[in-house]
């Protein structure tokens, strides 16, 4: 176990370099200045220039730019936007919550509905429960995040009114920020409205944590049943069966168990499709989170920001990634006996 | 037991036939495959047989609502935009850059997956874990985030698109040729073939492309259709094709506004999106369950 984690460690470093010399070769491959993309002062005066160019190195070697670059990261330093002339790093760290929270809601839904439909599909295999349940997901697994945001916009929002269409809460709340997640930080605060401003967050979450969760919820059931139909041909579960024990006890105590062990790492798999799929979420909504931000910095042509926030939604990603694979390998023994990882 | 029964059983067809046979035993899968040849038709005869050109105006007939309304004109079958441009010739043209473009790109991407793939299950050693690895790293990117990240450098444009769906589609093809190519070189007919002195290029080109092209088509499908979705979303995004195009997603982005006063301008080109992503995973879910039983007979 140690080794893997080791190997995994390595590789995760490895995988960092590939990406900081990615997001450092970046303000090189746009068009403009390398210095002026870096730092994200577009009109540099001559004070400011030997500033500048002492801090990024520029006259100096690639090498040794690149290793600015990587001080300035862990620095917390990733230049200022074109766009609003503020520190990036700021920018990312105050909206990045808001992303967050719609993709962990969305993921505990996911979970919540997906993994009990699994099961269902998987008890009653090609029956009509099963086919049911499959032919739904199949629909869902296929609809277009953003046509989907939309019709729902459409039904629930225009027609219907029951829910609001955009932002996190309405205008006339004013939540003082301090961790960033907003229904937390409601919780938190000493404000006289703090019920209704709750019940207005929540609101405003329906929607676009309903639509974010469907595709998760119909990959979450589709895995969970072929996962448990698997388990289900396996000789213990005919043993259970033989020792008596009724369908529940070998479902939950002996199936469950067993299956849900590659759900945990496919769960992690799904936060970074989840991200993505946040990203155009947050456009629709107009839900102030990374995905509308980077979005609109690609249409301003916002090179650091930009790059910014490829760099912290990628790391992100992929520290995920590596986090739920390591916890899968400590929860199932069996998995690491495999040479090939 | 020799089983002498197989020579005079009807049944013994060969592989292909038999995958046919049971691909076509499943409903959801034929009806599938026959939305895609038909998508596939539209794609390429669309010029042909669209009644408008997609980019005509008709400033007599502005948001006009599909026929079936009272206020609709069976002139403008499927209703017309805010520019006045009939909505059917577009997402009739619109077929051949979401769904067509899709899957040339998927093709291309695959003919590359191919070549990187078979050399990488070839190899042997550190070299083949270290790339094993990283590759696993560039899966766990989503397409569409790749995509975006390469649009972001590039630049939007349909063109720049392409190459973006392309690249990131490539990994989960190398991945997928590289372990189907590994798996094949333990087998023993490949081994007799071996002794027979057979080099690595007829290995590859005589005993193990045959025997993996089934599940290459399979991948490819499942790379299709999240292609489809991706090329619509970058549309959307406005990172893809550009506002005048009919490309779906794009129709969408250039709708945005009569969300309220002309829904079928926005619904119609999801319906295709979506009919488009269905058909080309019933016919992909069709292939591997029949694969799959195939293997089971």
């Amino acid at each position: 176990m140690i080794n893997y984690i080791l190997r995994r460690t390595v590789l995760l470093l490895f995988v960092m370099f590939s990406l900081t010399v990615l997001a450092f070769s970046l303000a090189y491959l746009f068009p403009g200045d390398p210095l002026v993309n870096l730092s994200g002062y577009q009109e540099i005066t001559v004070n400011q220039l030997a500033f500048l160019e002492l801090k990024y190195k520029i006259d100096d070697g690639i090498i040794r730019q690149y290793l600015a670059f990587l001080e300035r990261i862990f620095d917390g330093d990733l230049g200022i936007s074109f766009n609003s002339q503020s520190a990036i790093f700021e920018q990312l760290s105050r909206i990045f919550p808001a992303t967050m929270e719609l993709a962990i809601y969305s993921l505990l839904i996911s979970t919540f509905f997906g993994i009990p439909l699994g099961i269902l599909a998987a008890y009653y295999h090609r029956k009509l429960p099963d086919v049911l349940i499959i032919s739904s997901t199949m629909v869902g697994y296929c609809l277009p995040v953003f046509w989907w945001a939309l019709i729902t916009i459409m039904v629930f929002s225009l027609q219907l009114g029951w829910f609001p269409s955009s932002g996190r809460i309405g205008l006339v709340y004013e939540v003082p920020y301090e961790t960033g997640f907003l229904l937390w930080d409601i919780l938190q605060a000493d404000i006289p409205y703090r019920y209704e401003a709750f019940i207005n967050a929540l609101k405003h979450m329906a929607l676009p944590t309903f639509v974010l969760a469907t595709y998760p919820t119909t990959v979450l059931i589709r895995y969970t049943r072929g996962s448990m139909l698997n388990v289900l041909e396996t000789n213990f579960i005919k043993t259970a069966k033989a020792k008596g024990l009724s369908t529940w006890q070998v479902l939950f105590h002996h199936g469950l168990r067993n299956a849900l062990l590659p759900v945990i790492r496919l769960l992690g798999l799904q936060f970074s499709t989840l991200i993505t799929l946040a990203m155009l979420t947050e456009v629709i909504f107009s839900w102030p989170g990374i995905g509308r931000w980077l979005i609109d910095s690609i249409y301003q042509r916002d090179y650091p920001a930009i790059t910014g926030g490829l760099l912290a939604v990628s790391t992100f990603v992929i520290l995920v990634t590596i986090t739920s694979d390591v916890i899968y390998k400590w929860f199932n023994p069996i998995s690491r006996t495999h040479v090939d990882d | 037991m020799i089983d002498y029964n197989d020579y005079q059983d009807d049944k013994n067809h060969s592989p292909s036939r038999q995958l046919w046979l049971l691909f076509n035993e499943s409903h959801p899968a034929r009806i599938g495959l026959w939305l895609c040849i038909s998508l596939l038709l539209l794609s390429i005869l669309a010029p042909l047989i669209s009644p408008y050109s997609p980019y005509e105006f008709d400033g007599s007939a502005l948001l006009m609502p599909p026929a079936w309304a009272d206020e609709g004109n069976v002139d403008y079958m499927l209703g017309t935009d805010d520019l006045g441009r009939d909505i059917l010739s577009r997402l009739m043209n619109g077929a051949s850059l979401t769904f067509g473009l899709s899957i040339v790109s998927i093709l291309i991407a695959l003919f590359f997956g191919l070549i990187l793939g078979s050399l990488a299950g070839l190899s042997k050693g550190v070299k083949s874990s270290m790339f094993n690895h990283v590759l696993d790293l560039a899966l766990t990117m989503p397409s569409l985030l790749t995509a975006i990240i390469i649009v972001a450098v590039l630049g939007p444009g349909i063109s720049n698109m392409i190459w973006a769906i392309m690249l990131s589609s490539l990994p989960q093809f190398v991945h997928a040729i590289r372990n189907a190519v590994h798996d094949e070189l333990q087998k023993e007919y490949v081994i007799a073939y071996r002794l027979d002195g057979a080099n690595m290029t007829q290995v590859l080109t005589h005993a193990i492309l045959p025997n993996i092209f089934e599940q290459i088509i399979v991948v490819a499908t499942m790379a299709i259709s999240n292609a489809i979705l991706d090329i619509a979303a970058l549309g959307f995004l406005r990172l893809g094709a550009q506002a005048p195009s009919p490309e779906w997603g794009a129709m969408v982005a250039e709708s945005l506004d009569q969300l309220y006063s002309a829904p079928w301008t926005i619904a119609l080109p999801g319906v295709l999106i979506f009919l488009s992503v269905l058909s080309i995973n019933l016919v992909g879910d069709g292939l591997a369950n029949a694969l799959k039983r195939r293997l089971e007979r």
